[in-house]
């Protein structure tokens, strides 16, 4: 147990980070060279106020015409995203970590909030899967690539659920969990998760498109 | 069976307040549980530590190990403070840059578990629910 989990919450722990972190960059970069070469047109119409009124009237709720159409989404993409973010920057055990290996601290979450955003996130999932399953316009575009996003994204919540919990082995749950981390922390720049490095850029190409060429609003 | 039931009352009434004695006595002696006063309402259960098996099981005789001295930060494996309450010194929010209350047990049992490649290191092994 104990050099399993020295080996999950060092060694492990640094080589996803530093994938995580360097492969982001790097996607970053050759979808920078990849649109230069590409898409060279779209260079001159990008703008800045287009871009950020974009960016601002889609992350307001049920703001954009495409949040209106679909509520039960967006009520769940909304409550999906932020619990994603917060439990597990915010959660009390992972800032005794920071703590332990970096001496830093911060603000947490009261584990009963973060236990209920943790349910959040995994009923969410199941939103999106059963949305996948049952809605013909998205089943027929769903590929195991995307599958393959939710599952990753899926296992880090289920396994922290259960560790947290203590519920079956507490110590295999500990390692799986971790483990589940670390394979989502990776996989970011090189699966559906990339979205969380394009997301912004996505949105400003769109607006800029709309706000400049068409003179229309995007959302 | 009249007389018999109150005896019997009698008797059950004596053996539960034996064994509320017994184990009050018990638990001044016998540390099974960190859970000091000073940190009020718990976050996690407290952690589990069988004071006397745990020095059996991992050979500690020297009480200074785990209850230095020290001050400003720089520990002092050569004073014994054994009797001394951790919280006395490690306080829960501590001025400056001192070393908090829970700050010091999570270093004093993980950093040797760690070392020792031996003992619970993640939460769960000593919080047990």
């Amino acid at each position: 147990m104990n050099a399993a989990y020295e080996f999950v919450t060092g060694p492990l722990a640094w080589f996803a980070w530093g994938i995580f972190i360097l492969g982001a960059a790097w996607r970053l970069y050759s979808m920078y060279q990849l649109a230069k070469k590409k898409d060279a047109s779209s260079w001159a119409f990008m703008d800045l106020g287009f871009s950020l009124r974009s960016i601002v009237n889609w992350l307001i709720p049920f703001n954009a015409l495409g949040w209106r159409k679909s509520p039960v989404m967006t009520v769940a993409t909304f409550a999906f995203h932020i619990c994603l973010i917060l439990v597990p920057v915010f959660l009390v055990a992972h800032v005794v970590l920071w703590t332990e290996f970096f001496g830093i601290s911060y603000a947490t979450l009261p584990d009963s909030v973060a236990d209920a955003m943790t349910l959040v996130v995994l009923a969410a999932c199941l939103i999106f899967a059963g949305r996948r399953l049952t809605q013909k316009e998205v089943a027929y575009i769903t590929t195991g690539k995307d599958w393959l996003a939710l599952v990753i994204v899926t296992l880090p919540f289920l396994t922290g659920f259960l560790a947290y919990h203590q519920i079956f082995d507490y110590q295999v749950m500990i390692i799986a969990h971790i483990v589940a981390g670390e394979i989502m922390l990776a996989a970011i720049p090189f699966t559906r998760l990339s979205h969380m490095v394009f997301a912004a850029f996505t949105r400003a190409y769109m607006g800029s498109e709309f706000g400049g060429v068409r003179h229309a609003r995007d959302w | 069976m009249k007389r018999i039931l109150p005896l019997l009352i009698l008797a059950g009434l004596v053996c539960v307040s034996a064994l509320v004695a017994v184990q009050t006595v018990m638990a001044q002696d016998a540390i099974t549980k960190l859970a000091p006063e000073a940190f009020g309402k718990l976050t996690r259960p407290a952690a589990v530590f069988v004071h006397d098996k745990h020095n059996e099981k991992a050979k500690l005789e020297d009480c200074v190990v785990c209850h230095h001295g020290g001050k400003d930060g720089v520990i002092d494996r050569t004073a014994s403070t054994e009797g001394t309450p951790c919280s006395e010194c490690h306080k829960v929010k501590p001025a400056g840059k001192a070393t908090s209350l829970q700050r010091a047990y999570h270093k004093q049992c993980i950093d040797c578990h760690r070392t020792k490649g031996k003992g619970p290191v993640a939460c769960g092994q000593c919080h047990k629910r």
